[in-house]
């Protein structure tokens, strides 16, 4: 199973506990329909698309997604997200192929 | 994707799902469209059942009015909500009202979000609405739309 | 009959230009929404992996001011004056090709220049030069006046089926024109230079600013030019002298 690339960014860069931040997900995905045509080989290129993301800080889950195809490719998500406490967040996403994959960043309050 | 595990993975009630019409796809598997064909009317009726949505100045939906291409439109929708336990946003969902999956998106908010608002860029495969239903917690739904112009053209 | 034709094409061309339709001009608002996706570039990601091609085939900071000759400190000021003549190529390059004489020097095969190892390379190199004032000094050397010169010949010759040259639909006179929807660019006040290499949305690609030109050049019907090739690096030469002054701001997001 390969990798999938991605990033997760907390703006701003600085945040006390109690502030409601902006959380952004970027993948690198194809997000293939299945409805479009491989021009070389003038076949359909097989549904490949993120369906599912879950963000969880602390170990709570606090936010899940049904997500579908007609996301962009390489697709971004942004979220708010209260900080209450210090620890991380971890963003799982998986797709219709079962392929399953994680990003994790450090949650640092000042304050 | 079947329309049970759609509900289910909405988190739907039996009662929800009786809603559902018992249309066989048989049908649908003869044209050539797409496994997760579904349309704006029905995804309306599957969320809403027959209570509906009313349209809602709570929202703030942001799409350009005109795209500059189809492949990434930029949408945000903001809630006006307390996010407190008792009442709170539950989801928010996307639909691109003409493409052939009219579903893009459903987030399952919790107070700890702090803020209802999600945003994201879709695909549009023709100048269409872009629509939102929004769930609060108390059950209710509110809804907002906005049509967005995709321009197709451009040099290389 | 050839000279019917072309003209036709070109009447056609500016009749299409006229109609500088306000339905297609996208307002302020939308405008600022694009700039806003900015934020979360998909390129960001592939720069990232562009760094670690960096360190890896190309030895880091430290190996590139030394194959230059500039001090470490200094390299950022000096990347931000490409394409440069560069004496151990004996030619004007750009970072792509200096890029693939360091990787051939430290014993691994050069990345193609149109493959997408060398933009996502040579675009994290760019970066370092993030915020930097383009400075390319296009009368430094002869080589970089001859080059300035010839970008210059190459963007105003007329050539290809439709007759057409860069000129045609990049000229002072259409900047702001409609042309098959989009707007045509003012290089400078685009900052051209300092924003590619970009994302491009429709091809969901980050690619290099001679990669979009080849674009330009299938659609005018003109031949193709080779990627580093002497042509392609005069033009940069010629278009990225539009933006000195100005910061270079990678990734860019664009059409």
């Amino acid at each position: 199973m390969s990798k999938v690339k991605s990033l997760v960014k907390i703006k701003p860069k600085t945040y006390k506990n109690g502030d409601i931040v902006k959380v952004d997900f970027v993948a690198m995905h194809p997000m293939e329909t299945g409805m479009r045509k491989d021009k070389a080989t003038n076949q359909l290129v097989p549904a490949n698309y993120i369906n599912n993301v879950k963000f969880i800080y602390n170990d709570t889950t606090i936010t899940t997604m049904n997500v579908w195809e007609s996301l962009s490719t390489n697709p971004a998500i942004s979220i708010s997200m209260k900080i209450n406490g210090e620890g991380s967040l971890k963003v799982v996403f998986s797709d219709n192929t079962g392929s399953v994959n994680e990003k994790s960043i450090k949650i640092k309050p000042k304050g | 994707m079947q329309r049970r595990e759609f509900f289910k993975k909405l988190g739907f009630v039996a009662a929800a799902a009786a809603v559902v019409p018992s249309v066989s796809f048989a049908a649908d598997a003869a044209a050539p469209k797409g496994p997760n064909e579904f349309s704006f009317e029905e995804a309306l009726k599957a969320i809403t059942g027959s209570k509906g949505a009313t349209a809602s100045d709570k929202i703030k939906l942001k799409v350009p009015e005109i795209a500059e291409n189809g492949a990434v439109v930029p949408v945000t929708v903001e809630v006006d909500s307390p996010m407190s336990a008792d009442d709170y946003v539950k989801t928010i969902h996307i639909f691109a009202t003409k493409n052939n999956n009219t579903r893009c998106i459903a987030a399952h908010l919790t107070p700890a979000n702090g803020k209802a608002m999600l945003a994201t860029r879709i695909k549009l495969g023709t100048t269409q609405d872009v629509a939102t239903i929004v769930e609060l917690s108390n059950g209710t739904f509110l809804t907002a739309k906005q049509n967005v112009k995709v321009t197709i053209g451009g040099c290389g | 009959m050839r000279l019917a034709v072309k003209t036709a094409i070109l009447l056609a061309l500016c009749g299409s230009l006229s109609m500088a339709s306000e339905q297609f001009s996208m307002s302020d608002e939308d405008r600022a929404m694009y700039e806003e996706m900015l934020e979360n570039n998909p390129a960001e990601i592939m720069i990232e992996s562009g760094g670690e091609l960096f360190e890896e085939y190309c030895g880091g900071d430290a190996a590139l001011a030394k194959f230059l000759g500039v001090k470490e400190d200094a390299l950022a000021e000096y990347l931000a004056g490409f394409p440069r003549y560069i004496e151990s190529l004996g030619m004007v390059a750009g970072i792509d090709q200096v890029l693939q004489a360091l990787m051939h020097q430290r014993g691994h095969k050069p990345f193609a220049l149109k493959s997408s190892e060398m933009f996502e390379l040579s675009s994290y190199v760019k970066s370092l030069a993030n915020d930097t004032a383009i400075n390319i000094d296009v009368n430094a050397n002869k080589h970089m006046k001859e080059a300035y010169a010839f970008g210059k010949e190459v963007f105003e010759a007329k050539r290809g089926g439709r007759g057409l040259s860069c000129l045609s639909c990049h000229s002072k006179e259409v900047i702001g024109s409609i042309l098959r929807t989009q707007p045509l660019p003012d290089f400078r006040a685009n900052n051209t230079a300092g924003t590619w290499p970009a994302y491009r949305m429709t091809k969901s690609e980050l690619t290099t600013l001679q990669k979009r030109f080849q674009g330009c050049m299938q659609n005018a019907l003109l031949d193709v030019l080779p990627l580093g090739s002497k042509e392609m690096n005069a033009l940069e030469v010629y278009i990225t002298e539009r933006s000195n002054g100005l910061p270079i701001a990678i990734p860019g997001l664009k059409r």
